[in-house]
């Protein structure tokens, strides 16, 4: 079935000569509607006095009938079971959102790290710094071959994403260099680098930015040492309501005992006579003994009751 | 002119997908799971066509709405969801495809008593309908066209079950598997041309 050279039925087109074979893949293409219109008329030009190109075209459409003829019946049950299945996933998974957070500040903050990064490249160089230039020449980190494809001539094309690794440094109270610290404890998978950065960040608490990072750090970090850490930031903030409320949400939500009774602390060292109701739901769900001791204090120290009625 | 009478992978009820995605980007899990359903069962047929396994084709199916579902923040509606999901469908399903290759997955052909065997032959076909001749027909073309597509390199099987079975533009594929349409379309007639050669004696 496969077209061999005619160069009795070649054509002319422009300054290249085009011959039967070189049809074979413009007819398979055709069959799939993927020919560009100029392709297209070429092809049906040489199609109309080309028996042999007939022919081939009526085998493609052969094949492809036949190819149709697979049976194709989807497994209900099967995929009833996927749904019951990724349901349970789902419910057990967060997704990794960062809420109203995240997207709020993602685009500024993405591109504030870009700035931070051109500039930090443009400033702070290796040799006047004392940094590791890990630039040309250094071998990546990581590489990952994105695809593999042979061309005609045999040669093959290679894409691969490289990883490289470039070493900065500055002043904490830079702005570029927070804007990296937030980057880390946004996006960064080991946890241990997010406590560093939240370590450094947490003295800078008086800043929005830094703030924000922190409470959600507290809300919604996966590892409870980098929980503790944001709390620690966190301190010298209790007062204000949008951390208390973070407390409040923690104390009522955080399954480490530890980050409860750090939150407890910071809750109770102001009063605060609006958060009657979340104290007495604490008390009555909450299984630690120094929580709900803290909590009972402070309401007894309020004049509420202890319980809900 | 256009011949080809595959299936288009568009959506049978009209759903405000944009909306369906703003939602489930902000944790609401109903939306999710709407989308969900709108692309599922042509996600998980995909995955049984390339994969041939249920088995395997349940875990890209996980595999793939899970990774969605962590990552859904991150589209930002500059290609089409569809063409989105199912860069991360074929992906999967390319990996699957390639691990098999190198592990160099078990043969279905046994020896037995009587010669080899392919135990993939002797599978009873779940749904007895037409006469038992056609139906014969049917077994033995779609043993040949199984036989044929496992000829194929992993790429060359992803890009001809999204072109001739999802209807899926070259384009679109191209884009989906990190390569140029003039790739997708090389690699497709490829496909072409080793499937018609295994099944010359059917057609």
């Amino acid at each position: 079935m496969s077209v061999s050279g005619y160069a009795e039925n070649a054509g002319q087109f422009g300054k290249s000569v085009m011959n039967c074979s070189d049809f074979a893949q413009d007819i398979a293409l055709y069959c799939y509607g993927e020919l560009t219109g100029e392709a297209e008329e070429r092809l049906e030009d040489h199609l109309a006095g080309c028996q042999v190109c007939r022919e081939e075209l009526d085998h493609q459409k052969l094949f492809m009938d036949a190819m149709n003829d697979r049976p194709e019946e989807l497994d209900f049950g099967v995929l009833a079971e996927c749904r019951q299945t990724l349901r349970a996933q789902v419910a057990t998974t967060r997704p990794w959102s960062w809420n109203n957070w995240f997207r709020n500040v993602q685009i500024p903050v993405g591109a504030m790290a870009l700035v931070a990064l051109g500039w930090l490249g443009a400033h702070y160089t290796p040799e006047r710094f004392g940094g590791v230039r890990a630039g040309l020449g250094t071998p990546p980190l990581f590489s990952s071959v994105r695809s593999v494809e042979p061309d005609a001539s045999g040669r093959i094309q290679i894409s691969v994403d490289d990883v490289t690794r470039r070493v900065v440094s500055g002043d904490p109270n830079d702005p570029h260099i927070q804007a990296l610290l937030l980057t880390a404890v946004r996006e960064e998978s080991n946890p241990g680098i997010r406590v560093e950065s939240i370590g450094i960040l947490q003295s800078r608490a008086g800043t929005e930015e830094v703030r924000r990072a922190l409470l959600d750090a507290v809300s919604h970090d996966p590892n409870s040492a980098v929980r503790l850490k944001a709390l620690q930031g966190l301190k010298t903030y209790s007062a204000s309501a949008d951390v208390r409320q973070t407390l409040a949400s923690v104390l009522l939500k955080d399954d480490d005992p530890n980050v409860r009774v750090q939150a407890i602390d910071l809750l109770t060292a102001h009063r605060d006579d609006a958060l009657v109701g979340v104290l007495q739901q604490i008390v009555e769900k909450e299984d630690n003994a120094y929580v709900q001791s803290r909590c009972m204090k402070t309401l007894q120290a309020m004049r509420a009751s202890v319980g809900t009625y | 002119m256009q011949i080809a009478g595959t299936v288009t992978a568009k959506l049978a009820v009209p759903i405000d997908e944009a909306g369906l995605i703003r939602a489930a980007q902000k944790g609401d899990q109903d939306a999710f799971e709407r989308l969900v359903r709108a692309y599922d069962q042509s996600v998980l047929r995909v995955a049984m066509n390339l994969l041939r396994s249920p088995e395997e084709a349940r875990d890209v199916y996980q595999e793939a709405f899970l990774k969605v579902y962590k990552n859904l923040h991150l589209f930002r509606f500059d290609c089409s969801f569809h063409t989105w999901l199912y860069r991360i469908v074929t992906n999967i399903c390319l990996d699957h495809l390639r691990r098999r290759k190198v592990r160099k997955e078990e043969s279905t052909v046994v020896e037995t008593s009587d010669g080899p065997m392919d135990r993939a032959a002797t599978l009873e076909e779940d749904s007895p309908r037409g006469n038992p001749e056609r139906q014969m027909w049917n077994a033995q073309l779609s043993d040949r066209i199984q036989r044929a597509l496992g000829q194929l390199t992993p790429r060359e099987r992803t890009v001809f079950e999204l072109r001739h079975y999802e209807g899926l533009r070259l384009r679109a594929i191209g884009d989906m598997l990190g390569t140029t349409e003039e790739a997708a379309k090389n690699c497709l007639f490829r496909a072409t041309q080793k499937m018609r050669a295994s099944l010359e004696s059917l057609l």
